[in-house]
């Protein structure tokens, strides 16, 4: 409920691209965390569910694979650009964004918080 | 600078205080610490590592060395450089303790060469791990730091492990970084106004905070909260939001933080805004008193954290002023 979850997606965060559409989204937590950690990923693109490919740090990738980088950073200023079908124009996205925070551990199993971020924006797709 | 008179504790900033200026197009680092040491911010300057160093927890030496001739030029101090312990990082499990160590030595490290002389860790950080780190400390001469931050007391009991772990071995080179957090006097304002703004009805922000006040220990407060909550028809989010009130939020006395000595390597000055000169969330005459006399002479980081709630105020002017504060309540005779 904070001003980083209203810059998940930014005015400017879809791009029209040769295969279809790039969605830009900005962590809402405040320091870098591992790909891993990335728990959370649910889009929706005018009410229809996509499982997107993602590029961070200059490698693009599918959705799954980022349960295994433990090793890798979503830096702070950093996008994580989604890859989903699409074309110009105005689309309304739908993002849950799930943040396992793996450094505070809740309950005494020590489980690690689960912080969420959820975004409902319509917004025009620009050739970049 | 704010420079305090010889024998008091130093002043600076935590660069975590400016979390929503990083975010701004154009910004970097550099220009962040050329800004904090133009406005005088300092002469302490604290970073969180994993926010402010691209590549953490490799340390990228072009960066080391802009990062120290920047903290030079501007007339800095490296106080301290927040480090993490993550230990989830793996899915399904946590990291072993010879995981943990090593996940935590290459930033030892890291802050060495970057000239810090302190780091901090989270009370995740248990004796085990920071038993095993001590001859690494003591070779870089890095100082390393539990954060005691609400809701940790001093007699939760992973810091009354700490305690004497600190009392057995005779260190200098490991102890406490309290946190102001842990000692406040009344909910910010800032809470209270984001929870409006995200609908959260008033009754149940009050009963929140009736909650909070009452005597008794935080950890014993969850559960009343949560079915007097929902008995209240709130949803799980909003649940959620009224126990991060209780988390957020200390309630140990200030004279408390005697027992703290002579085992503080730093000190974080958490704050949500001050106003005419002072703050209303947190008694900063209190724990500052007991700061002075305990002879404390190291820094106090200002950390401004109204940012997770709001960015209608200037982080800048609120570090400043939150230094002044400081600077003439240690100074008072």
């Amino acid at each position: 409920m904070g001003p980083l979850d209203d810059q998940v997606l930014r005015d400017d965060a879809v791009t029209v691209t040769p295969d279809g559409l790039d969605i830009a989204v900005h962590t809402h937590w405040y320091r870098a965390l591992p790909l891993s950690c990335v728990v959370r990923l649910d889009v929706t693109v005018d009410g229809t569910p996509v499982v997107p490919d993602v590029t961070v740090n200059g490698v693009r990738r599918t959705r799954a694979e980022l349960a295994d980088l433990t090793g890798e950073y979503w830096f702070t200023t950093d996008p994580l650009i989604l890859h989903v079908p699409g074309t110009a124009g105005e689309h309304r996205v739908e993002l849950d964004l799930g943040l396992s925070i793996p450094y505070i551990l809740t309950g005494p199993d020590r489980r690690p918080l689960l912080s969420a971020s959820r975004a409902d924006r319509t917004l025009t797709a620009r050739r970049p | 600078m704010t420079d305090t008179a010889a024998g008091l504790p130093r002043l600076g900033i935590t660069l975590f205080s400016l979390t929503l200026e990083q975010r701004r197009p154009g910004t970097d680092l550099i220009g962040l610490i050329r800004e904090v040491g133009a406005r005088g911010l300092g002469p302490g300057l604290e970073m969180v590592a994993f926010q402010s160093l691209r590549g953490w927890p490799r340390l990228d030496e072009t960066l080391a060395q802009a990062v120290r001739g920047a903290l030079d030029d501007a007339g800095l101090t490296p106080s301290c450089l927040a480090i993490n312990l993550d230990l989830a990082l793996r899915p399904g499990r946590l990291l072993s303790d010879d995981e943990a160590h090593d996940y935590l030595a290459v930033q030892l490290r890291g802050a060495a060469a970057l000239g810090f002389p302190v780091v901090r860790v989270g009370a995740e950080c248990g004796p085990a791990v920071l038993t095993r780190l001590l001859p690494l400390a003591e070779e870089l001469r890095v100082r390393i730091g539990v954060e005691i931050h609400s809701p940790l007391t001093l007699d939760a009991p992973p810091v009354a492990a700490l305690k004497e772990l600190f009392t057995r071995l005779d260190t200098e080179w490991l102890g406490f970084i309290p946190d102001f957090s842990a000692s406040m006097r009344a909910i910010p304002g800032a809470v209270t106004d984001a929870h409006r703004a995200a609908g959260i009805p008033p009754e149940l922000t009050g009963l929140a905070t009736r909650i909070w006040a009452e005597p008794g220990p935080t950890m014993a407060k969850f559960g009343d909260l949560e079915r007097r909550a929902a008995a209240l028809g709130a949803r799980p989010d909003q649940i959620g939001n009224l126990t991060m009130l209780l988390t957020m939020h200390g309630r140990m006395r200030p004279d408390r933080w005697a027992d703290f000595f002579p085992h503080v390597v730093h000190v974080h000055g958490k704050f949500y805004g001050v106003t005419d000169g002072q703050d209303p969330s947190i008694d900063y005459p209190a724990v500052l008193a007991v700061l002075r006399e305990q002879k404390y002479t190291g820094f106090i980081s200002s950390e401004y954290e109204a940012h997770a709630y709001t960015d209608r105020h200037d982080a800048f002017d609120q570090v400043a002023a939150h230094q002044r504060m400081c600077k003439t309540l240690l100074e008072a005779r």
